[in-house]
């Protein structure tokens, strides 16, 4: 998974950025926007993601500018789909460069069907060992309906990421967005706020 | 993915904060009320002890409270041979007048002077070579210069100061006048200020330390506890933790020969280093049973969000006890390394008759953190950045300087009887993965009688 995450990052970087570095940076600094109606970008891709693992999946309403959170569009490096029919959607903008030129958004969406315990982690090199994926439980989060627990250390894909938790008729999900600049901690709770707040459920077809 | 490492891009997370200078101006502001201390009156012969520290109860584990503020003036000595005897006596005239304002505790102001060995090569080397104290463990002079660790990075920069000053006071207007009286003598050039502040949580609010790392926007901050005496999260002074009494003192535990002169008798060893911490790592890649594992030991269960863990002799792990978890978890943890050669293996009695049982703290520790980049002030241009960045600046006082090293090796795995190999700053090393050590010197502390440029007037 780091190799396709590395990849795909590098296709992320400045010189694709058809936004420019600087205008990238300006765009990520700024404030999450107003929410009105929300709309589920490329809910076709989203629904057919539900369809597959057999459950209902979260949909972002709203990711940090230049982020859209559309499977399948130039911002989503992992689509992923495990034997155990859990998820994992990234969304990811990077800028290389030291300062205020440099940054990345990364944005991770996860659902586990039909399990709601906390799964375990390896931690790699050599001396490799089993923790939980999330851990450090900070309070809770309730936006919408969603009351979520916020985890601070978190495993692989979501190592340096805060991470809301939540539970839905047996299965787990999460959201996490990574601290990096040009966020820091505190812009990263104001948009895991705004992210949890835009989630529409999409339901498999079976269900609707 | 390649991550960002957090020392890359502060700019945006800087931004808007205070910077270190700017910090340092509202620690009066944010500190609350100075805690109740006990009453003091008489200064010890010592000028390391602070008398008058209070001791609280933390997770019913004795705490000393540490002062609130501290700060360390380094200098060159700008008199020559020459003019020594002068100079010392002006600042023998100095440093009593400071003691006629502040009683010697956290609640008026503790003053040590510390001497480096640059100053006892260049203006007292014959007296040097006859009154050094000298280590019988170590058959080598108590005081040596300094030396990289195994994991102190290639650029750790061995100091060469002739004189470090450190004041500690619950009132940072104590510190601030007492560092302009001295610096007003022209007795010092000075070569850095080391500023920084510890505890101020234990009475239930929020502690300097995490107050000031959030204003000044140091990535990690957020997760620091609220109370926390230091920025890791852990209390660090536990009575049981402390070298107790006189234990330091060069003469206490029968490792110094004094040469047939009492000149340095009540005086003790002092090394001074600045380490930076990775607040954002610590918080964010270690959780909390691997932060108390890391900074304890691993196996030891405690409650979840424990600050005070108890350090007392029971508590105490042996090198039998560090090389069994090594084996079973691949890892050491700081306090567990340390205490197999930081506490008495022994009980001892002092020739003060003084009984130091077994398993008692000899280092008593002096340490406390920093918002400094490294440093407030340095006459060095790339030792001060206007960015903060959370570190400690480190001072502890061991018996010799060889006790310390013994210490300090045991840190990195280096033990009695053997090395635990690990690679350097190896996240299973305690405390090493996120702590780098930018400056090291050692020092010697006279006796207060003597502290005024000692061996001047031999």
């Amino acid at each position: 998974m780091k190799a396709v995450l590395a990849v795909l990052a590098a296709a992320c970087s400045c010189g694709l950025v058809a936004s420019g570095c600087a205008e990238g940076a300006k765009k990520a600094e700024a404030a999450p926007a107003k929410q009105s109606n929300l709309v589920c970008s490329n809910h076709t891709a989203w629904q057919r993601l539900a369809d597959r693992i057999k459950a209902p999946v979260y949909c972002p309403g709203w990711l940090p500018d230049p982020l859209i959170g559309a499977i399948g569009n130039r911002w989503n490096n992992i689509n992923s789909v495990s034997a155990d029919r859990s998820y994992l959607e990234s969304f990811v903008w990077q800028e290389t460069g030291g300062g205020a030129a440099g940054g990345e958004l990364h944005v991770n969406l996860r659902g586990y069907p039909g399990r709601t315990k906390i799964p375990t982690c390896r931690t790699g090199g050599a001396e490799s060992i089993d923790v939980p994926c999330f851990a450090d439980p900070h309070g809770t989060v309730s936006e919408r309906g969603i009351t979520a627990t916020m985890y601070t250390v978190n495993q692989d894909a979501d190592e340096w990421h805060l991470l809301l938790l939540w539970r839905r008729n047996g299965n787990l999900y999460t959201l996490s967005e990574h601290v990096a600049p040009p966020l820091t901690y505190n812009h990263v709770v104001r948009y895991l706020h705004q992210e949890l707040r835009s989630l529409i459920l999409v339901r498999p077809t079976s269900e609707t | 993915m390649q991550r960002f490492t957090r020392k890359q891009v502060l700019a945006g997370a800087a931004a808007g904060a205070v910077g270190a200078a700017g910090i340092y101006e509202l620690v009066d502001r944010l500190a609350s009320s100075p805690p109740a201390r006990p009453e003091v009156t008489v200064a010890m012969p010592e000028q390391h002890l602070l008398d008058g520290v209070r001791v609280v109860t933390s997770n019913d584990v004795e705490v000393l409270v540490p002062p609130l503020h501290h700060q360390v003036i380094t200098a060159r000595v700008t008199a020559d041979r020459a003019a020594l005897a002068d100079a010392q006596q002006e600042l023998t005239n100095t440093l009593a007048a400071i003691d006629a304002d502040y009683v010697p505790s956290p609640a008026g102001l503790g003053v040590t002077v510390a001497w480096g060995l640059p100053y006892f090569r260049r203006l007292v080397p014959d007296a040097m070579r006859r009154y050094l104290p000298y280590d019988r463990r170590a058959d080598r002079p108590v005081i040596f210069d300094a030396h990289r660790f195994p994991s102190d990075p290639t650029n750790t920069r061995l100091e060469s100061n002739d004189v470090a000053i450190l004041l500690r006071s619950d009132t940072h207007a104590h510190i601030d006048d007492a560092a302009k009286r001295l610096q007003d003598t022209k007795l010092f050039e000075v070569t850095s200020i080391r500023r920084g502040f510890a505890g101020g949580g234990f009475d239930g609010g929020q502690s300097l330390p995490k107050r000031l790392a959030v204003d000044a926007g140091v990535p990690g901050s957020e997760l620091i506890p609220d109370t926390s005496e230091l920025f890791l999260g852990f209390t660090s002074t536990q009575r049981a933790g402390m070298g107790p009494g006189k234990i330091a003192n060069f003469e206490t535990l029968g490792y110094v020969d004094f040469r047939g002169s009492d000149y340095f008798r009540n005086g003790t060893h002092m090394h001074l280093s600045h380490i930076q911490e990775d607040l954002e790592s610590w918080y964010l890649n270690f959780d909390f049973d691997e932060r108390v594992t890391t900074a304890f030991r691993p196996n030891l269960e405690v409650p979840q969000n424990t600050q005070t863990v108890a350090q007392g002799p029971k508590d105490v792990s042996t090198v039998v006890d560090v090389r069994r978890d090594y084996r079973s978890s691949q890892r050491i943890g700081h306090s567990a390394s340390i205490q197999t050669t930081s506490r008495l293996q022994h009980a001892v009695v002092a020739a003060d008759g003084t009984v130091y049982p077994k398993g008692a703290a000899i280092p008593v520790r002096a340490d406390f953190n920093t918002l400094d980049n490294p440093f407030s002030f340095s006459v060095i241009a790339d030792e001060t950045s206007e960015t903060p960045a959370a570190g400690v600046h480190f001072i502890v006082f061991n018996p010799t300087g060889d006790d310390f090293r013994r210490n300090r090796n045991a840190m990195d795995g280096v033990l009695p009887g053997g090395t635990i190999p690990f690679p350097p700053r190896d996240r299973n090393q305690g405390f090493n993965s996120v702590l780098q050590t930018t400056h090291r010197q050692n020092f010697l502390v006279p006796p207060r009688r003597n502290r005024s440029f000692p061996l001047a007037n031999v």
